[in-house]
């Protein structure tokens, strides 16, 4: 008995305390994001330092794991953008074999792709292919080569355009990251849906027309020689004197966010530190705290604090020496800069402005790498370089027609090999002449995404790439290369804004009605079923809690129908109760036992209860299955509401009556008319 | 409290009646659906869909809207507005060559209507060949769902009794619809055939079975326990016995609901109104759609006098 009591109560309790585990998160990133909106609101900008560092990464932490809002409650720019596969088939064939037939073929296949399905593109055009080129006398090989003179079968080719066209999409939505993170839009998804689409959510975002040309215009991809000189520094550090002489507070007031005060600064210090000790003669530091030293050292050094910058010293084996700008002493030779991702933003700022591109100039360029760099990476520390390049591309991607990452069969490191067509490949050969031991940066939309050591004169137009750290690396630089080899135009097939106004009209209305409606069901249970209706009240409730929690806990979003879908739950949750207690009236009635009429209760009305809820759960599952968007947020939560209803709505409830029972009643209220009364 | 206590009513007295007017119905509902065809959402057809709020001291009409769309050379649009006097929808079809973007119907709104502040409320803009694409899946869906229904019921009831729930299901989907279609039409409330009223379909489709089973769940018991009780008597009887339940379970759906589309804003409006409609028809259909086809089919295709045969007889009939 006892331990039957204890079963009893984990039940109840088990379930409430999941719930509570599983929405603190929520609680605590609007809690924290309140707190953060008060200062924004304040702009007090030390004290929004101060508690980023402090609580930025608990927010980011508990955002990730809290519930969702769909873009229809928050407001934002939804969009599917979809790759033109058929163009790419059509530019990776060999040009001169491009005939009449193979044409009437990929029209044959566009027109059965267009008129609907988001099917994959290729198995069309093979079976297209087969009723119309064969014929013929054409074979695949007619068209396309496989890069491999050694196996040209069909297999090889159909496998090297399916790895093409996935390629050709990994590629659109590398590019679409790097803007949009450019953009600056937090909390933003990038999906891969199907084999050609792809899906962007903005929250937040309602400018139509810049999305969308963020979105559309193709990528460039560039090869520049890398100039990081003394000059380069010596615009960083004229950047520093302007930024200084137009007053601080013009800087100051662009930036809200940035900071430069977490442990990845932990270098920029060193120098900071150093540059203290070295001037110690007449020392404008001296007497400051160390906090107050940097400090002054960020307004005296406005740009070049930001990141921190390295002299080579020429020859082999020799230490980076940190620079310091104090001197403004600049040797020729090759300089590296590394830039956290804390200031990076600030950065950007800077060197967006008119009178900052004046001192960099038309000849050169400053570049950010795209990723951070993998070594620090790893340990969880997000630096970035930054590149002087000359501003002229030496080539420009289009002469590359293919690209690989394989291992390096000596060292068996990872590597990327990369051909070129005959036009590129002379100049090619013709530009690392001229730059032997030098690099040449490989950028894509205007980020650096390696920037290779010529090590000799390429000639014949195939070239190895290597120094990534791990394949996944050389995977990337082999997708960016083929920006230049693929085309595959992305065009935009569905797109859909959000007003702010609308959602949070919506959220406001979905609140107020689902308010109203858990009332009247509370009310109408307590009223027909008396004590009995507000033991089904309680597991509603609890139902309702856990449907919130096990939606946040999968990562699901609240969307307007799913909302409803909430509200419809808590009206359908209690027909179980319903089925329940109108068979336990039923039993009283005919004059059983409290007891045996519970049991009887719960035992007959299962499978009434069981077979409504599947056939809800399949039609569910359907609409999860082939919805889009908000919709699915309804399929999502209805589904979810189902399986806990079934919980709630027997053994909950089922646990509420015993433990009555267990205390000894022999008559519980449910509200039938006197007569029935046991 | 109870509503129906140990109730007796012969519902299936008059089930040739109700039978025929419901087929009546439903033929005719679809005929004028067919006839007045269907205004299908920006989701299923493809286009761009604006809505825009105005708010100023003087309130806009429809037509000056239309006309400053016209003027600003956006041809074709469509300006509609549903219960709301400030808000408006303004739909472009698609054109091969031509992008609208919202940034630019704003601005062209906000010149030719100085005085009033203009909100961007919402922007859908589907691609032609999604719009085929939902529509596809749309019909998908709905195919599937009565198939998977079908089976799932087969499975678990016998085949005749699986056959009456899904002709009940088929009843209120299209009633449901069909009202739909017809409030649209009378332009109360937006009720565009797309993909929110597919899920509102759905969710019919889904519930309808709910009080069905729940009927026939006791005919099952009943036939046991009661032998010998002529047929119709016996589903008589079950029907009364769940009643309670019936009313109920519906009840709490329907209140919900109707706070939903009173309360719950223009979006959830429609959703909320066809499941209204559909879970309405769901409780009726039970009755007089689901359990009288069953007694239709043994009366006229087995012959059975169902007045006088029990389940035992008409069993021991069909072993025989």
């Amino acid at each position: 008995m006892k331990q039957g009591l204890l079963r009893k109560w984990l039940i109840i309790t088990l379930p409430l305390i999941a719930a509570a585990v599983l929405l603190f998160p929520t609680f605590r990133a609007s809690q924290l994001e309140k707190q953060r909106q008060e200062l924004v609101a304040a702009k007090n900008e030390t004290a929004l330092a101060a508690f980023d560092k402090e609580n930025g990464e608990t927010l980011r932490k508990n955002k990730e794991q809290s519930l969702k809002l769909g873009l229809d409650l928050r407001g934002g720019i939804y969009v599917t953008l979809e790759a033109d596969v058929i163009r790419l088939l059509e530019e990776s064939a060999m040009r001169d074999a491009i005939d009449e037939v193979f044409l009437e073929t990929l029209e044959q296949t566009r027109q059965q792709v267009e008129s609907g399905g988001d099917d994959d593109v290729l198995p069309v055009f093979l079976k297209n292919f087969d009723a119309i080129a064969r014929p013929k006398g054409r074979k695949l090989f007619s068209y396309y080569d496989t890069g491999d003179n050694r196996d040209l079968s069909e297999d090889a080719i159909v496998k090297r355009l399916e790895r093409n066209i996935n390629e050709a999409i990994d590629q659109a939505i590398e590019v679409v990251r790097q803007r949009i993170d450019k953009y600056g839009v937090a909390e933003t998804t990038i999906q891969k849906q199907g084999t050609r689409r792809i899906v962007i959510e903005l929250p937040g975002v309602s400018n139509e027309a810049e999305v969308r040309s963020l979105l559309q215009t193709t990528a460039r991809l560039e090869f520049k020689l890398l100039r990081s000189n003394a000059q380069i520094v010596r615009s960083f550090f004229a950047i520093d004197q302007l930024l200084k002489n137009k007053g601080a507070q013009a800087t100051a007031s662009t930036n809200a966010t940035a900071t430069a005060s977490t442990a990845t600064t932990s270098a920029a210090s060193t120098a900071t530190a150093s540059a203290g000790a070295d001037s110690a003669k007449k020392d404008p530091y001296a007497g400051l705290s160390d906090e107050q030293k940097r400090e002054k050292f960020k307004k005296d050094y406005p740009f070049t604090s930001l990141f921190v910058t390295y002299f080579n010293p020429p020859g082999e084996g020799q230490q980076p020496v940190p620079v310091i700008y104090e001197k403004n002493e600049f040797p020729e030779g090759e300089y590296s800069f590394q830039i956290p991702e804390e200031t990076l933003q600030k950065y950007e700022e800077i060197m967006a402005r008119p009178d900052v591109r004046r001192i960099i100039g038309n000849e050169y360029q400053v570049l950010v790498s795209a990723k951070p760099e993998p070594f620090f990476e790893r340990q969880g520390i997000k630096l970035y370089y930054i590149y002087g390049v000359l501003a002229k591309p030496e080539l420009t991607g289009d002469v590359i027609s293919d690209a690989q990452a394989t291992f390096d069969p000596t060292t068996n490191a990872p590597m990327v090999t990369m051909d070129m067509n005959a036009d590129g490949a002379a100049n090619w050969a013709r530009i690392t002449g001229a730059n032997i031991k030098k690099r040449i940066a490989i950028v894509l939309d205007d980020r650096v995404y390696s920037a290779p050591t010529v090590q000799n004169k390429i000639t014949g137009g195939r070239s190895q790439i290597t120094g990534s750290s791990t394949i996944d690396e050389a995977r990337l630089l082999e997708i960016v290369l083929k920006a230049g080899a693929l085309k595959a135009p992305v065009k935009i097939v569905e797109e859909r804004v959000v007003g702010p106004s609308l959602g949070e009209d919506s959220i406001r209305k979905g609140i107020i009605s689902g308010a109203i409606a858990a009332l009247l069901v509370v009310l109408f249970m307590i009223l027909y079923y008396a004590n009995a209706g507000m033991l089904a009240d309680i597991a509603v409730m609890v139902n309702i809690l856990l449907v919130v929690a096990l939606l946040a806990a999968f990562g699901g979003t609240l969307t307007l129908p799913g909302i409803a879908g909430l509200i419809l739950t808590l009206g359908m949750a209690v027909d179980t109760n319903i089925l329940v207690f109108e068979r336990i009236r039923e039993e009283l009635a005919h004059g059983r036992s409290l007891r045996a009429a519970v049991d009887e209760g719960f035992k007959r009305a299962f499978n009434a209860i069981l077979d409504s809820n599947i056939t809800t759960m399949i039609t569910g599952a359907i609409l999860y299955y082939l919805g889009t968007g908000p919709i699915r947020g309804f399929a999502v939560t209805l589904m979810i509401g189902i399986i806990i209803t079934l919980f709630t709505g027997i053994t909950l409830s089922k646990v509420f009556f015993e433990l009555i029972l267990s205390r000894g009643a022999t008559s519980i209220n449910l509200g039938q008319p006197a007569s029935d009364k046991a | 409290m109870q509503f129906f206590h140990d109730t007796k009513i012969d519902f299936l007295s008059k089930r040739r009646l109700f039978f025929f007017a419901s087929v009546v119905i439903n033929i005719v509902g679809i005929l004028v659906v067919a006839i007045k065809g269907l205004d299908y959402g920006i989701d299923f057809v493809g286009g761009t869909e604006v809505g825009v709020k105005f708010s100023g001291s003087q309130a806009v009409q429809t037509e000056q809207v239309r006309k400053a769309m016209d003027e600003a050379k956006f041809a074709g649009s469509e300006i509609k507005s549903y219960g709301k006097t400030d808000e408006f929808l303004i739909r472009l079809p698609n054109v091969a060559g031509k992008d609208y973007s919202s940034t630019a119907i704003m601005e062209n709104l906000k010149k030719a209507f100085p005085n009033q502040t203009i909100t961007l409320l919402k922007v859908d803009k589907i691609g032609p060949k999604v719009g085929a694409e939902l529509r596809s899946k749309a019909f998908l869906a709905l195919g599937l769902s009565f198939v998977m229904i079908m089976i799932y019921i087969a499975f678990r009831f016998e085949f005749l009794y699986g056959l009456g729930a899904i002709v009940a299901l088929l009843h209120d989907a299209i009633l449901a619809f069909v009202v739909s279609v017809m409030v649209h039409d009378l332009g109360i409330i937006n009720l565009e055939v797309n993909q929110s009223m597919l899920a509102a379909m759905l969710t019919v489709i889904g519930f309808s079975v709910h009080d069905t089973v729940i009927i026939f769940d006791r005919i099952r018991e009943n036939r046991e326990k009661h032998k010998n009780m002529p047929f119709i008597d016996m589903v008589n009887l079950s029907i009364n016995e769940t009643l309670s339940r019936t009313i109920n379970t519906v009840m709490t759906a329907v209140l919900v609901l109707i706070v939903i589309t009173v309360f719950g804003g223009e979006v959830l409006q429609g959703f909320a109104f066809v499941m209204l409609i559909g879970f309405i028809t769901g409780a009726y259909s039970s009755i007089y759609i689901a359990s009288a086809f069953v007694a239709w089919y043994l009366e006229t295709f087995k012959k059975y006098d169902l007045h006088v045969e029990s389940y035992g007889s008409i069993s021991a009939k069909a072993k025989a």
